[in-house]
């Protein structure tokens, strides 16, 4: 599966940048706007190492904010799951602000936070965080009734076993929403960084705006896609052993009746 | 995929190519796109006026004067056909041509850099380069100062690990609460504003000078497209009479008042006193003496420039500057 | 009395005419009491209505004595988190884990204990699932093809067991085997369509034990009532 990943990155990545040297050569471009492969490489060799530190800085950042934003989301579909009045209005909240670009009250962030990590950490947070909480409430809502039934009418159902049920009975759809709200924590921790930021990739990708140095940004594209296929791939196999350990070793169904 | 297929997704590809193709005939018209290099004040005097009094259009020109900023690269745009003229410094010219852009050189508009670094007094004088070591230094990422202090880094031995490079764009906080050591400005415009500013709040500050220490760049010039120059030099020529007459007109001391009110209705947040400061400094950079042409490009200058960056590794190799600038007597 | 339906009417929310219609029937005895009928004609909501599990336009429920009415069918599942023998352990109480020993031998599920529910047969499910109902303290049990997946001969068996165990509790039976239900359950309610007057007809049952000969041509004579009631 990760290798997958890898192989599907390399092939999107080679792709553009031959597209990209395919406008250079046609339009009769210049190193200077489209970098060609020597320019490349040479940027490649002598940022590399560089930008690997700051798209780890970046992804901590993601990662802190997206595990941050599981446990509020989980906190708060839990709590909004019921028909009560606050459930509603969890609901039709979780809703409509879902709907906003979170990304664009980066500034205002800034601005308050200063354009250190909390800034960047909240902002990661916020960004996956409405998505991941429609998919919990979304959960935690549906009567799984064909197992709480007997519960319900034995008096044994608590709150923890509704849970507990609709969570098992949903790992798929939970795990699914969990990796890609990497993507969308990475995602919004760059731009963030772009925006505002003094450190991690998105930072390095405005300088190299600045400098209008293309081969640059190729590079860091490059580091962040391996990375990113790299954590999905661990989010994957988490989400894997997860399932194996909660569901078990799938067996062999007893044949027929005896 | 079959044929029809990779005909359609090749089919953005072509036209994206034929538009730029096309884009030469485009440019023989009267309607120009003129990038700065920063934001519109008194550093951009002579472009405004050019443009606010009717220069441009009694030459049959319609301009469209768009300011410049930390994202923005008027190399870039001539390269790509967004902008027909730009403004940018020689470092930035001579780094661009060292990776192949076709850009040309048409007039100089400042005789002298006034780029240098205003700091705060508290921690001493800054005499000589060494001083930069374990400093903060702003720089605007792309543009010459960053080059510029680059150079002085490398010219005093200092370690790049030794100097913090900090990302500069439009606001000046970051400086005023000290989180930064040493900030570039314009010695003509935020040299002045700024300078106002502390000095009104009891502040000291002091100006890092990189001509004192024997960095002397070459700042904002005239650019445009080989291109342009070689299929439309008719537009050029008028383009370039009508900038200049503007810049004559507005560092005239007689046209003082009208250069202020131009530039005032671009730059809102100064007032008049000190537009009026910075037009005055201005003049000393753009006709530092009565007999110096406006727009003159100063070759020993250019060559110079070329030879410090070369001496520090800005650029690996010569990129015959010579070939590039091409001042409008040697244009007609 | 143990469970009164009198005058019910019920439909769906949104549909145009109810499927019950003004039913009354009237539960005296412990036993299997079957519901039987066509497809569609409404045994599964009047055994809703009987659950408390919907609550009826027009009529009333009463229930006798003490336990409450639980309704079960075929399309439950347990948790699949762990065994069926955990799961089995933390519902059955104390007084009755003697009971439910029995019962798992009873039914023949000793040797599935240590699997999960999803990897035991349709029929297994079923008998699992039921097993856990009747270690429940209850006072009638009513159960929807609760066995639907079960073979005739293992069905049969459990039917008797139940009666052998549970000789004073109230077992609602809804099944389509017409044999099965003439021949185990001891009265009949054959619901018919809602415009049909009245809407349910009673039978009786041979309501046959372990311990009897069973009576073919009775059985068959009940076969036909309940096949011509309708």
């Amino acid at each position: 599966m990760l290798i997958r990943r890898l192989y599907q990155f390399l092939m999107i990545y080679f792709l553009g940048v031959g597209v990209l040297l395919a406008l250079k050569y046609g339009a009769g471009l210049s190193d200077y706007v489209v970098p060609g492969p020597v320019l490349i490489w040479r940027t490649c060799m002598d940022t590399t190492a560089r930008y690997l530190s700051d798209v780890a800085d970046t992804l901590s950042v993601a990662v802190v904010g997206q595990v941050l934003s599981i446990l509020l989301a989980l906190l708060v579909g839990i709590l909004g799951r019921q028909t009560s009045w606050f459930g509603s209005f969890i609901k039709a909240a979780a809703y409509n602000v879902q709907a906003y670009p979170i990304v664009a009250l980066a500034p205002i962030i800034f601005i308050l936070l200063g354009d250190g990590w909390p800034a960047r950490l909240l902002i990661a947070a916020m960004i996956c965080y409405f998505p991941l909480l429609l998919s919990v409430l979304g959960i935690m809502s549906e009567p799984v009734v064909d197992i709480e039934h007997f519960y319900r009418q034995t008096g044994r159902m608590r709150w923890q076993l509704e849970v507990k049920i609709r969570a098992f009975e949903n790992i798929g759809k939970l795990t699914t929403v969990i990796a890609g709200s990497a993507t969308l924590a990475m995602a919004g921790t760059i731009v963030a960084e772009f925006i505002a930021a003094n450190a991690g990739i998105g930072y390095s990708i405005r300088i190299a705006l600045y400098q209008s140095d293309l081969a640059k940004i190729l590079v860091a594209l490059f580091v962040i896609g391996i990375t990113l296929s790299l954590y999905q791939g661990f989010l994957e196999w988490c989400g894997l052993r997860v399932k194996s350990a909660w569901i078990g070793q799938p067996g062999e169904p007893s044949g027929g009746e005896s | 995929m079959n044929r029809l297929t990779l005909q359609q997704f090749l089919m953005p590809v072509w036209v994206l190519i034929f538009a730029f193709a096309a884009a030469d005939q485009a440019r023989a018209v009267d309607t120009v796109v003129y990038r700065l290099k920063w934001l519109k004040n008194m550093s951009t005097a002579g472009d405004l006026v050019a443009n606010s009094l009717g220069y441009f259009e009694r030459a049959g020109l319609s301009v469209t004067v768009k300011a410049g900023g930390p994202e923005r690269d008027a190399l870039r745009e001539l390269e790509l056909g967004h902008a027909h003229f730009g403004v940018a410094s020689a470092d930035q010219v001579i780094r661009a041509r060292a990776k192949g852009a076709p850009v040309v050189v048409i007039a100089q508009l400042f005789q002298v850099n006034p780029l240098q670094w205003i700091y705060h007094m508290d921690g001493g004088a800054m005499n000589s380069p060494g001083d930069l070591e374990n400093k903060t230094i702003g720089v605007t990422f792309g543009k010459n100062d960053e080059i510029i202090m680059r150079t002085l880094i490398a010219g005093a031995g200092i370690k790049a690990t030794s100097v913090r490079l900090f990302s500069v764009r439009l606001d000046y906080t970051p400086f005023y609460k000290g989180q930064v050591d040493l900030w570039p400005v314009y010695i003509n415009t935020q040299g002045i504003e700024i300078g106002e500013k502390l000095k009104r709040a009891g502040v000291a500050v002091g100006f890092f000078d990189p001509s004192d220490h024997g960095v002397r760049f070459v700042a904002n010039s005239v650019v445009t497209s080989r291109r342009m120059m070689e299929k439309d030099s008719t537009t050029v020529r008028r383009f370039l009479g009508a900038l200049l007459e503007g810049w004559r007109f507005a560092m005239d001391p007689d046209n003082a008042g009208r250069t202020v009110t131009v530039v005032q209705g671009f730059d809102r947040d100064s007032g008049k006193a000190v537009l009026e400061a910075q037009l005055e400094a201005t003049r000393k950079l753009v006709r530092p003496s009565s007999d110096t042409a406006i727009g003159a490009i100063d070759v020993p200058a250019w060559l110079q420039t070329e030879t410090i960056m070369l001496n520090h590794g800005q650029i690996d190799a010569p990129v015959k500057v010579g070939d590039i600038l091409m001042p409008l007597s040697a244009s007609q | 009395m143990r469970l009164e339906c009198q005058d019910i009417t019920y439909g769906y929310a949104g549909s145009a005419h109810p499927v019950i219609e003004n039913l009354s029937l009237a539960i005296d005895e412990p036993g299997f009491h079957a519901l039987f009928g066509p497809s569609g004609v409404g045994k599964s909501s009047l055994a809703k209505v009987m659950a408390k599990m919907v609550e009826p336009q027009n009529g009333t429920i009463r229930v006798g004595g003490n336990g409450p009415v639980f309704y079960s069918h075929n399309m439950e599942r347990l948790p699949d988190w762990s065994p069926v023998g955990r799961h089995m352990d933390r519902i059955t109480p104390d007084h009755h884990v003697s009971l439910r020993t029995e019962l798992i031998a009873a039914f023949g599920l000793e040797a599935l204990l240590g699997h999960r529910f999803s990897q035991l047969s349709l029929g297994q499910q079923n008998r699992i699932n039921l097993l856990r109902y009747l270690v429940q303290d209850f006072q009638v049990l009513i159960m929807d093809e609760s066995l639907a997946n079960v073979d005739e001969q293992t069905r049969e068996q459990i039917l008797l067991t139940i009666k052998g165990y549970f000789p004073g509790s109230v077992f609602i039976y809804i099944s389509h085997n017409v044999g099965e239900v003439a021949t185990f359950c001891r009265q009949i309610w054959v619901l018919r369509d809602r415009r049909r007057s009245p809407q349910v007809l009673r039978r009786i049952g041979l309501d046959f034990r372990s311990d009897q000969l069973l009576d073919r041509s009775a059985l068959d004579h009940t076969m036909l009532e309940m096949m011509s009631a309708d």
